[in-house]
């Protein structure tokens, strides 16, 4: 053995690292085997059909025998011109307009690539100073929400159609009544949103009706936040983060990277501080305490495992741990909070430590899931630790009405005493997503009149007596304010496709009003007020940018330790010990299909989640110790049973579970969520009560009545993982997945090019020759992924990828371009998670070009290995032939059945693929060309950064660099020249074009030494 | 001793060279055919809606192809004009011709003059109109002269073997700009010169390998 394996055997020995794919690559079984080894899963070759090969062949060749015989000739097609052409189309020309999508009070700038007048790209708008062309996966998939042939169409009263206009003439006679009586009688739910149109509306509601009731509600909201900075702060302040400037990050069960507020922003500015590019840059530190693995803990140094209503006592003890080291914390909260000594006190103490030798530069984030007072013992605690105002601000969000569950109890309670006569449900779906001790459906019969406003009929447009069609934000008028107080407008893309149908802010100014207004006008006059002197110049400015930037000054406000005193009390910070008898259940947003309401998002669906990788479904998560003390395993459905409510919910053992904690995934099992929807996983909002809506305990699970298949996409298309390669996977896992601490790093800044013994290479075959030109390349930062999937579905939108179904995803079929790996390294139970994105490599010494019996892919001039659909006769040998595993096989034509409006959101510039064709990433080909061909058109020069691929665009953290390698001024050459570049499987002489920039990860070295 | 075969076995030997002998007269008749301009349709020329003349417009009076082919040099698509631009000049000439009632009911009715496709590539080949017209490819190397037409019809195969054929030498193709749209253009002596000129100024490499048309 060479001595440089040997070092990289003994690196991987010394810090223990163990890697696996999942728990079953673990245990490896038989049926996991049979799995991997399998290019094409079991059953991939069979039709669907009862037909076998014989009678196929038979019909077939009966068929071409006719089909010979017809067809001489090509069909004849139409060309249908314009009658009148409006000025800016210009066919065959994109256009983009910038817009914003609402979401509750978290809002996208955007800006959407529209094709002769259809919406078909959403991309992030580059002048947001705070996002640039970011956006996420929600943002990328809402252009197939605005195509989803399942939206309302039509009005409904009582079941029967009806129309807009029938409902405007129903309203008129109660408008009328409660203008009288002041609106006594009258409620109004509304879903939280931040917009000065629409807060302009619920004022004026509120003015009309002033005895009416108003709620707000979203299922998942920043409420403890709100309600514990109310305690410390006297105002329900939200805190913003400044993660550039901090050095220290403690998540206490948060998720500030993944499903929570800002999400993107926040990962941005951490990836700002993992940008190492030589050895003496600093690097951040990130600690996580979470009862279940969540995006964010996927970049965490060190984790700690503990269930959600022990977190406060990790909190306390903290506190106590500081005070201890010198931290000046009053008495008063050392009393109210004690400290919990069962707790690990070994990393409390390094953590102690660790803010305080960093104050004012460390960050302590509690999550949304926490209890308000644990929000106000947080703001206390960066305040002493002097990193309010450095790392962490507070701010009111202009504009914003946030969701208030205390307001949907109060409302339900109204509605249980038949004080409420006519109910307004203004989008949202409360029927499907209420706390169930509220019993939302149940209580809406006791209300005369009910409506339901929304873009689906779904389960409470079906429960009420009313529905009418709310319009998608790209077909609609409205505005929208940030955070940071920029203003932005939505504007719509798209005549809407319904003809019946109600902007939000229509409805609301008809509630208010009683009158049916334009949405245009009612955001005019909201942007006249806000802006005076607003000239129609300025006005179409500010319709071009999307925006209008303003920047409000977040504040800094000391928080009042007395108050946050008398809000604590010993008895919060004490937690019932956990047993299979007492089990402790937490809920989260799904990164999916967010609260349940892109349920019938066919992207969503079949996007994995970023740590669990199951699609279609969502599951009770648990640890494998706790799964085994009830006798469980993977896909075993069972009852879920908290406090006496049930559901039924199928088994998913997570490794990172807190003992005891099992963690359900909000969304799914929709009854009414249309075709893509319904079906689709089980409903935890059984199992939320409105006392306990992020994690309770008395959770008790049921024996296994059935099994569900899960579709799991971690184990498929899996990297090397034939029978030969799996011998050694240990030492092969770090090779493909390169990482070192900072410590490590530093002493040896070449240690990625130095993990695997490179042999000598020389090549089987004649190199390409290359004359000139630009030759593409791809760098992904492996330090700044934050795993979030946002490339993978900005991808599918892109390039025209098929949803293929859960039945298919369980056999292999998924045809995502960039499959994003999930590797565990270490500990079963406390595993860390490391993430790599993988499309295709483009090899310059392809190993599928050289297998292909058609030619079908090949090298083009530009280095790109190139798929030719046309000539694809299927053969699948190029699949079976790539390391790398990133070709998919169309094995139906999944496009055959694709409702009209659906077609809609395809991307013209790419070919739709059929059936027995072999698709894989091109490096958005079709923008290289696109892009070439507009600088050849204006005559000017390429320069770095004209193209951008689909991933690139949208990647938050800026991980994905695109360019030129043969420009060495590039971003993307300057990338790979960086010491911890190295290519995938490198020592097989691919030599692919994408490289990966290794992780580094910052070990507090006490920790680490333990 | 019983017979082994039956007797409809003496047949098959005859029935297969039979067979045989048709199929072979597929694959050649196939292969004549399918190889043949006459599959590729080139004399295609399908009857229009209207009958108008590009001879009467582009040749006769000379109106340049770009005053309705609009998007020629900016898009993809050249584009077929919208009934308004057929207006533009017919709200005052031959106001009344019978020829033209399917132009004025079209724009009286909003509803739009459905044409017959002539040109056409597959839909997995992205032609751009803009990236040929800039560099300096005449309309006519495509389409023929169509300032001679009476009725357009399909002058060249536009099959991938004929865009190679341009795509690997496309020095006769290549015409200053301002010649672009030229109708029955022929080379200069010096064409040679010129293309290499042309060439050089616009830094032409026409893509031959399939990402340049397929995406």
């Amino acid at each position: 053995m060479n001595n440089k394996t040997q070092d990289a055997d003994a690196s991987a020995m010394k810090t223990g690292k163990d890697y696996w794919l999942s728990l079953r690559d673990k245990a490896d079984t038989p049926e996991y085997r049979a799995l991997v080894e399998r290019e094409f899963p079991e059953g991939t070759v069979e039709l669907a059909s009862s037909m076998n090969r014989r009678t196929f062949l038979t019909l077939m060749g009966a068929s071409m025998a006719l089909a010979g015989l017809t067809s001489c000739r090509r069909p004849e097609e139409e060309i249908v011109p314009y009658v009148s052409k409006p000025e800016e189309i210009t066919l065959g020309n994109a256009l983009q307009y910038a817009t914003s999508m609402p979401l509750g009070t978290e809002n996208y700038s955007l800006l959407v690539q529209a094709r002769e007048g259809r919406p078909v790209k959403i991309m992030g708008n580059a002048l947001d100073a705070h996002t640039g062309t970011a956006s996420n996966v929600w943002a990328n998939a809402s252009i197939l929400g605005l195509y989803d042939p399942d939206r309302s169409q039509m009005a409904l009263a009582n079941g029967a159609e009806s129309s807009v206009q029938a409902f405007v003439g129903a309203w008129t006679p109660l408008f009328a009544k409660y203008a009288a009586n002041s609106g006594a009688g009258l409620a109004l739910l509304v879903q939280p949103f931040a917009s000065p149109t629409l807060q302009r509306q619920l004022e004026a509601f509120r003015t009309a009706f002033p005895a009416a009731i108003v709620a707000t509600w979203d299922a998942v909201s920043d409420a403890n936040q709100f309600a514990g900075h109310g305690s410390a702060f006297g105002r329900p302040l939200r805190a913003v983060y400044d993660f550039t400037e901090a050095d220290i990050v403690l998540a206490l069960d948060a998720d500030p990277f993944g499903t929570e507020y800002a999400a993107f922003e926040n990962a941005r500015g951490f990836a700002e501080r993992r940008r190492v590019e030589k050895p003496d840059d600093s690097m951040n530190r990130l600690y996580v305490v979470e009862p279940s693995l969540t995006q964010t803990a996927a970049l965490a140094d060190h984790r700690l495992r503990l269930a959600a209503g022990r977190i406060p006592s990790f909190t306390a003890s903290l506190l106590h741990a500081m005070a201890a080291r010198g931290l000046a914390v009053p008495a008063s909260l050392l009393a109210a909070a004690p400290a919990d000594k069962s707790i690990d006190t070994a990393w409390i103490d390094a953590v102690a430590e660790d803010l305080l030798a960093h104050r004012g530069r460390g960050l302590v984030i509690a999550g949304r899931g926490q209890d308000a007072f644990m929000h106000a013992l947080v703001a206390v605690i960066n305040s002493l630790l002097g990193n309010n105002g450095s790392t962490v601000r507070y701010t009111a969000q202009p504009f914003a009405n946030e969701s208030d569950p205390a307001s949907l109890s109060a409302l339900t309670a109204a509605m249980n005493a038949s004080k409420v006569e006519t109910l307004i449900v203004l989008g949202g779906n409360p029927v499907f997503d209420a706390p169930a001790d509220l019993d939302f459906r149940g209580a809406l019969t006791n209300v005369g009149t009910t409506v339901h406003v929304g873009l689906h009929r779904d389960e409470t447009a079906l429960a009420c007596g009313w529905h009418v069609p709310l319009r998608h934000y790209l077909e609609a008028w409205g505005d929208i304010s940030s955070l940071h107080g920029q203003l932005g407008v939505i504007q719509p893309l798209i005549e809407p496709l319904y003809a019946d149908g109600i902007s939000d802010a229509e409805m609301l100014a008809l509630l208010a009003g009683g009158t049916l207004q334009k949405g245009f006008d009612l955001v005019k006059a909201t942007w006249q007020q806000l802006t005076p002197g607003l000239t129609d110049r300025a006005w179409r400015g500010i319709l071009h940018d999307g925006l209008l930037p303003r920047e409000i000054v977040f504040e800094a406000p000391a928080p009042s330790i007395d108050a946050v005193a008398a809000v604590l009390k010993p008895a919060l910070f004490t937690a019932p010990a956990l047993s299979a008898d007492n089990m402790e259940v937490t809920f989260r947003l799904s990164p999916a299909v967010h609260d349940g309401r892109f349920a019938n998002n066919g992207w969503l669906q079949e996007f994995p989640d970023p740590v669990t990788k199951l699609t279609w479904d969502n599951a009770a998560l648990m640890s494998r110790s706790t799964a085994n003390a009830l006798g469980l395993n993977d896909g075993d459905l069972v009852r879920l049973n908290c406090a006496g409510r049930e559901t039924p919910m199928p088994v998913w053992v997570m490794p990172g579970q807190a003992e005891f904690c099992v963690t359900v995934t909000l969304g799914y099992g929709r009854k009414n969520g249309g075709r893509v929807g319904t079906g689709a996983g089980f409903n935890a909002y059984r199992l939320r009560t409105s006392k306990a809506l992020f994690h309770a305990t008395q959770l008790t699970v049921g024996p296994a009545f059935s099994t569900v298949p899960m579709a799991c996409v971690q184990d498929h298309h899996g990297l090397d993982l034939e029978k030969m390669a799996r011998e050694g996977v240990q030492e092969r896992l770090p090779q493909l997945y390169r990482e070192a601490t900072l410590e490590e790093y530093q002493k040896d800044p070449e240690f990625a090019k130095e993990r695997v013994e490179m042999p000598v290479l020389r090549s089987m075959w004649k190199d390409h020759e290359y004359k000139e030109g630009h030759q593409w390349g791809m760098s992904i930062d492996l330090n700044a992924c934050i795993g979030c999937g946002a490339c993978t579905i900005a991808c599918q939108s892109e390039n025209n990828i098929p949803v293929v179904g859960k039945k298919m995803v369980l056999n292999g079929r998924e045809m995502h371009w960039i499959r994003i790996d999930r590797y565990f390294s270490g500990e079963d139970d406390n595993p860390g998670v490391r993430i790599m994105p993988v499309g295709c490599q483009q090899c310059e010494m392809a190993p599928c070009e050289q297998v292909c019996p058609v030619a079908a892919t090949s090298h083009d001039e530009e280095g790109l290995n190139v798929m030719t659909y046309n000539r694809c006769i299927g053969t699948r040998y190029c699949s079976n032939n790539c390391p790398y595993k990133v070709r998919r096989f169309n094995f139906y034509n999944y496009t055959k059945d694709m409702p009209e409006t659906v077609q809609m959101a395809q991307n013209p510039e790419v070919t739709v693929r059929f059936r027995g064709v072999m698709e894989k990433c091109t490096y958005c080909t079709q923008r290289i060309t696109i892009g070439k061909i507009a600088a050849k058109r204006d005559g000017r020069a390429l320069k770095d950064g004209d193209i951008t691929p689909a991933c690139e665009q949208t990647c938050p953290t800026g991980a994905i660099v695109f360019g030129d390698i043969n420009d060495p001024e590039s971003r993307v050459a300057k990338e790979k020249q960086r010491d911890r570049d190295y290519a995938l499987l490198g020592e097989l002489n691919l030599r692919p074009r994408t490289t990966f920039l290794a992780r580094l990860r910052n070990p507090n070295p006490k920790l680490e030494a333990k | 001793m019983a017979q082994i075969f039956p007797e409809w076995v003496n047949k098959v030997p005859g029935r297969i060279a039979l067979s045989g002998g048709i199929l072979v007269i597929f694959v050649i008749a196939g292969i004549w055919y399918y190889g043949s301009p006459e599959y590729t349709d080139v004399g295609y020329q399908p009857v229009q809606p209207v009958p108008y003349s590009h001879k009467l417009h582009a040749g006769d009076l000379g109106i340049d192809c770009r005053y309705c082919h609009t998007g020629v040099e900016v898009s993809a698509v050249a584009m077929v004009p919208p009934t308004q631009t057929c207006m533009n000049c017919h709200t005052l000439i031959k106001t009344d011709s019978p020829k033209l009632a399917p132009v004025r009911e079209s724009w009286e009715k909003g509803t739009p003059v459905r044409w017959v496709r002539i040109h056409k590539v597959p839909d997995y080949a992205y032609f751009d109109h803009s990236a040929h017209l800039r560099v300096g490819v005449g309309c006519e190397s495509c389409h023929g002269n169509i300032a001679a037409m009476e009725e357009v019809e399909l002058a060249k195969p536009l099959s991938m073997g004929w865009c190679l054929d341009c795509h690997r030498n496309p020095d006769a193709h290549l015409r200053p700009l301002d010649e672009v749209t030229a109708m029955g253009w022929t080379p200069p002596a010096n064409q040679a010169e010129r293309a290499a000129a042309i060439k050089a100024q616009f830094n032409i490499k026409p893509p031959v390998t399939c990402s340049g048309c397929h995406r």
